[in-house]
């Protein structure tokens, strides 16, 4: 089977919790995955990010967003609330951010059918590369409910999974 | 009459600054260019780590400039460890050079510099106005981006480059696919200098002292002697000889001064300093675009990097053809000669000169890094065009001076955030 779901986590791992996205695509990497899923850890592509989203059914995004939620809370966001929270809550950690990025990308017809970000709430983003406590015990679970995700989405026509 | 401008954090640039001016009784009062980004301590977080992790760590200083701190880090390790790359090493780490240069230039010219002249706010009502420009330039990037993937292993952040060569190689058919796309790319560049030969540049110009890497036999990127406009070349181990960092109490980032009040680093100084080594395609690009040494319009260095975009397209291919006729060969990382010493490593990254100093202990691990970085060297000279332009502009509508004000700031093409480092870090 084409690849058909790509993941791919933002961020800088030397801004602490700015890495998160990061190290959530080196976890996801580690594990076992179903077929035409691929992991992309592109750390802080700026307008790069665009070129990546062509060609793909599906992207799920993973990087750090303020919501104004407790650290280590993490949310996700379909394409329409991306959108709500790009244009006022969320101040994207990259410059360009995410929110430019995708609003480039959807000016441009450029955007794959289905989109989800999983944001977190970081707590420290300053020069270091370690993540807050809350941040890192948010880890497990998140990989687990994205592993569930992309799992559930891409089921054999037998409906193995 | 007094008008002040304040723009906060200039949009369009790569981190964050600000342009204060005041004018009062046509006179100039005050100007200059804040610098307010965190201090970022990336020297810091070298000291006790092993020398083979700094290229890593410091390639993630910046996703523009990722290959060109990772290959001054390796350049830096391997002078302190005695150690000399292949040739095929030395080919390779150009080619992928070559495609960042390529992705940071067309970044810039084409999502930041464009909108000003096309008369649209920022790239996205610019995707809208004119998509066939903006495909075109993701188009171009995606090229760049994966000449860098093919060569390094992974996109924006390089993983196979280490001290003494790399952990993984292209294969011969990548390499061969990236010469047609190349090769069919010239279609792209010669579009884009179309573009910006047809745009009108703003009128300035400010004679300064241009600094850059120089090479007898090559347009420098990777090692070489520093070379001045006014005519002095220098060893890169030098290099505190050229940039002299002082502090200012408006900034955070360490300003730079050799021979004149500032220099100016960056795409217009290799141009100005190195044009007789551009490829000829290249130069008569810089034709087109009405350019030949020494430009002294700041504004031109957004032009000097449409120059070496075509330059560089042409010498991946020749680099490529190389590549190929040779055959690449997975070869072992030459090991280091000595276990422990003192190495500068110098690139002319995107945005210019970049050096990285390591001292390197017994046991591996750093113990002192420098890294001098292009935008806080041309932070002194931005400021002085500024008090040159201002009094040019000072009769326009306050907002007809700021657009000329950030268009000048961004003709620098700065990367703020990576500009920043804190003033003390040697521990020897």
């Amino acid at each position: 089977m084409e690849p058909r779901t790509l993941v791919i986590g933002i961020g800088n791992p030397l801004q602490c919790d700015d890495g998160l996205g990061a190290c959530a695509a080196q976890l996801l990497a580690e594990e076992a995955l179903p077929a035409g899923v691929q992991i992309e850890e592109l750390g802080t592509p700026g307008w790069g990010l665009v070129n990546f989203l062509q060609g793909w059914q599906r992207v799920i995004l993973i990087d750090a967003v303020c919501m104004g939620e407790e650290p280590g809370t993490w949310r996700r966001l379909e394409k329409d609330e991306i959108q709500l929270v790009a244009s006022d809550q969320v101040r994207s950690l990259h410059e360009p951010g995410l929110a430019e990025s995708l609003s480039l990308a959807q000016t441009l017809g450029l955007l794959p059918d289905e989109i989800v970000l999983y944001g977190v709430e970081p707590a420290c983003i300053q020069p270091g590369d370690k993540l807050s406590p809350a941040v890192r015990q948010a880890m497990p679970p998140l990989i687990k409910h994205i592993l569930g995700e992309l799992w559930k989405k891409t089921q054999t026509p037998n409906g193995s999974f | 009459m007094s008008k002040r401008i304040d723009v906060h954090h200039v949009t369009r640039v790569e981190g964050h600054g600000n342009i204060v001016v005041e004018v009062a009784n046509s006179q100039l009062k005050e100007c200059r260019f804040d610098v307010v980004e965190t201090p970022r301590f990336f020297e810091a977080m070298l000291l006790g780590r092993p020398y083979t992790e700094a290229s890593h760590i410091t390639s993630r200083i910046c996703g523009i400039c990722a290959t060109g701190h990772a290959t001054t880090s390796l350049r830096a390790s391997e002078k302190a460890l005695g150690i000399e790359p292949s040739q095929q090493t030395v080919l390779l780490r150009k080619l992928s050079f070559h495609g960042e240069i390529l992705d940071s230039h067309i970044l810039h010219v084409y999502m930041l510099v464009a909108p000003d002249f096309l008369g649209v706010g920022s790239v996205i009502p610019l995707a809208s106005s004119h998509p066939e420009v903006v495909l075109r330039a993701l188009r171009m990037k995606k090229l760049s981006g994966d000449m860098c993937a093919i060569v390094t292993g992974r996109h924006t952040h390089p993983i196979a480059m280490t001290v003494g060569g790399f952990t993984h190689f292209p294969k011969r058919a990548e390499l061969e696919s990236l010469r047609q796309r190349l090769e069919a790319a010239r279609a792209d560049v010669d579009a884009t200098v179309e573009l910006f030969a047809s745009l009108p540049w703003p009128q300035f110009e400010r004679d300064t002292e241009y600094i850059s890497l120089t090479k007898p036999d090559e347009y420098a990127f990777i090692d070489g002697e520093i070379k001045s406009s006014d005519g002095m070349k220098l060893p890169i181990e030098s290099y505190r000889e050229v940039t002299n960092e002082y502090m200012v109490p408006h900034s955070t980032a360490k300003f730079t001064r050799f021979q004149r009040e500032s220099y100016m680093v960056g795409a217009l100084a290799r141009f100005n300093n190195n044009y007789d080594q551009l490829h000829p395609r290249a130069k008569a690009a810089a034709a087109a675009l009405g350019m030949k040494p020494k430009v002294t319009n700041t504004y031109l260095n957004s032009g000097a990097q449409v120059v070496e975009i075509t330059h560089c397209i042409e010498d991946a291919i020749l680099i490529v053809d190389q590549l190929l006729e040779k055959g690449v060969t997975p070869e072992e990382p030459v090991a280091p000669t000595r276990q422990s010493g003192e190495g500068v490593g110098s690139c002319d990254v995107p945005r210019g000169i970049l050096f990285h100093h390591y001292w390197i202990g017994e046991d591996g691990n750093i113990t002192g890094a420098n890294c001098i970085i292009p935008t806080n060297q041309n932070i002194a000279n931005l400021e002085a065009d500024m008090r040159v332009l201002v009094p040019q502009i000072m009769d326009k509508p306050v907002d007809g001076m700021r657009l000329d004000l950030e268009m000048m700031v961004r003709a620098y093409d700065p990367c703020i955030s990576c500009s920043v480092h804190v003033a003390k870090l040697v521990t020897k």
